[in-house]
C-alpha cells in the first residue's frame, strides 16, 4: 500500500513536471524559440500523427496533415491563451488541418466512391488481435462517418465537441456515428464477425 | 467479453482500445523547422508596402506643411486647378469634426481589428501594428499642431487624409484576413 502510494506520488510528480516543462516550452516557443517548439513537437507528434492517421486512413496524408498542424500551431501560438490544455488546442488544429487537406485531396473522393468495395476482415470484434482489422474497416468508412467515429468513438470526444471541431451540427454528428456503426457492423458481420 | 453485450457496445469498446498514439515512419521535424524558419511571404507584404507609402505621404505632407507655414500661407487661398477653374480651398474653420459615418466605420473596424490581427502570424501582426501605430502617432502629432493652430487648413487636410489612410489600412486588413479565412479556415 505504502509502495503503491509512493509510486502514485512519483507518477504525479512526473506528470506535474511534464506539464511544467510543456508550459515553459510553450512560453519560449511564443518568443520564437524553435528548439522549445521542437520539444513540443517531440512530446505531441505521436498523438497528432495518430489522430491524423485515424482521420485520413492514409499514412502519407497523415504525415502531411501532421506537418501542417504543427506549422499552423507555430503561427497561431500567440492565440493560445492556456484556457484549455495545449494538447486539446493542438488536436483542434490537427482536425482542422485534416479537413483542409482532405478537401483538396482527390484521393478522398476516390475513397468515398470505393466505400462499397470493402475488403474482408477477420473473425471477431474486441479481441486485441483483431483491432487491426477494425482499424482497417474504420479507414475504409466514408469520410464523414469516419471522422465522427474516430473523434467520438476512438478519442472519446462528446458529440458537442465533435460537431464543433468538424463544423457540423450535433444532429449530423449523431447521424454520422450511427451510419459508421451500421457500416462497420455490416462489413464485420459479412466477414464472419459474430454479435 | 460479455455474451449479452450488443455488437454495438463491443464495437465501441474495441474502438476505444485502438491505439491513439502512432509514431510516424519519418521524422517530420526537419520539414516543419524549414517551414517555420522561412519568413512567410504573403500578400501582407502588399499591405506593409501600402502602409509604408502612407508613412511616406504623411512625412512628405508634414514637410509641405512646414514649408507652407513658414511662408505664412493664408487660410482660404485661391487655388487654380488644371482645368483653369479657381476655387477656394475648403476650411473647417477651426471646428474640426469627423462625420458619424466615418466614426462608426472606424469604431467597427477597430473592434474587428484585434480579432483579425490574432489570426496572423506573430511577425505579420507585429508589422501591421507597427505601421498602424506609426499612422496613429502621426495623427496625434497633427492634432497637437492643430491645437496650436486650429485654423490651419493644410494641417486639417493632412489630418483628414491620415485618418482616411488609417481607415483604408484597417479595411485592407479586414478584407485580406477574411479572404484568407475563406480559403483555409473551417
Amino acid at each position: 500500500m505504502a509502495a503503491g502510494a509512493a509510486a502514485g506520488d512519483a507518477v504525479t510528480a512526473v506528470t506535474e513536471q511534464g506539464l511544467a516543462d510543456e508550459l515553459e516550452w510553450v512560453e519560449r516557443a511564443r518568443q520564437a524559440d524553435t528548439s522549445a517548439f521542437e520539444s513540443l513537437y517531440r512530446l505531441h507528434v505521436d498523438k497528432i500523427y495518430g489522430l491524423c492517421l485515424r482521420m485520413t486512413g492514409n499514412a502519407s496524408e497523415a504525415e502531411d496533415c501532421t506537418q501542417d498542424a504543427f506549422i499552423q500551431a507555430w503561427r497561431k501560438l500567440a492565440k493560445f491563451r492556456g484556457d484549455s490544455a495545449f494538447s486539446s488546442w493542438l488536436h483542434r488544429i490537427a482536425v482542422n488541418a485534416v479537413l483542409v487537406r482532405m478537401r483538396k485531396s482527390r484521393r478522398e473522393q476516390d475513397r468515398i466512391q470505393a466505400v462499397t468495395d470493402i475488403s474482408p476482415a477477420a473473425k471477431t470484434v474486441g479481441d486485441s488481435g483483431n483491432l487491426e482489422d477494425l482499424q482497417k474497416a474504420v479507414d475504409e468508412l466514408p469520410a464523414g462517418a469516419r471522422r465522427v467515429f474516430v473523434l467520438h468513438a476512438v478519442y472519446g470526444y462528446s458529440h458537442d465537441e465533435t460537431s464543433s471541431m468538424l463544423g457540423i451540427a450535433v444532429g449530423t454528428s449523431k447521424a454520422q456515428l450511427h451510419r459508421a456503426k451500421r457500416l462497420l457492423a455490416q462489413q464485420l458481420k459479412q466477414n464472419g464477425y459474430e454479435s | 467479453m460479455n455474451e449479452n453485450q450488443s455488437f454495438d457496445d463491443k464495437l465501441m469498446e474495441a474502438a476505444r482500445a485502438l491505439e491513439t498514439e502512432v509514431a510516424p515512419e519519418h521524422d517530420l521535424w526537419p520539414n516543419i523547422e524549414n517551414a517555420i524558419a522561412r519568413p512567410s511571404r504573403t500578400r501582407w507584404n502588399t499591405v506593409f508596402a501600402q502602409a509604408a507609402a502612407v508613412l511616406l505621404l504623411v512625412g512628405a505632407s508634414s514637410g509641405l506643411t512646414y514649408l507652407a507655414m513658414n511662408e505664412k500661407t493664408p487660410v482660404g487661398t485661391l487655388i487654380t486647378d488644371n482645368t483653369g477653374l479657381n476655387y477656394e480651398r475648403a476650411s473647417f474653420g477651426g471646428h474640426y469634426t469627423l462625420g458619424p459615418g466615418y466614426q462608426d466605420a472606424r469604431s467597427g473596424l477597430r473592434a474587428q481589428l484585434e480579432e483579425e490581427l490574432e489570426r496572423l502570424s506573430p511577425e505579420a501582426r507585429a508589422e501591421v501594428e507597427k505601421n498602424l501605430n506609426a499612422i496613429r502617432a502621426a495623427i496625434n502629432e497633427i492634432n497637437r499642431a492643430l491645437a496650436d493652430e486650429p485654423d490651419n487648413v493644410l494641417l486639417q487636410e493632412l489630418l483628414l487624409s491620415t485618418y482616411r489612410e488609417e481607415l483604408s489600412v484597417m479595411m485592407k486588413v479586414d478584407r485580406v484576413v477574411n479572404a484568407a479565412m475563406l480559403r483555409t479556415d473551417i
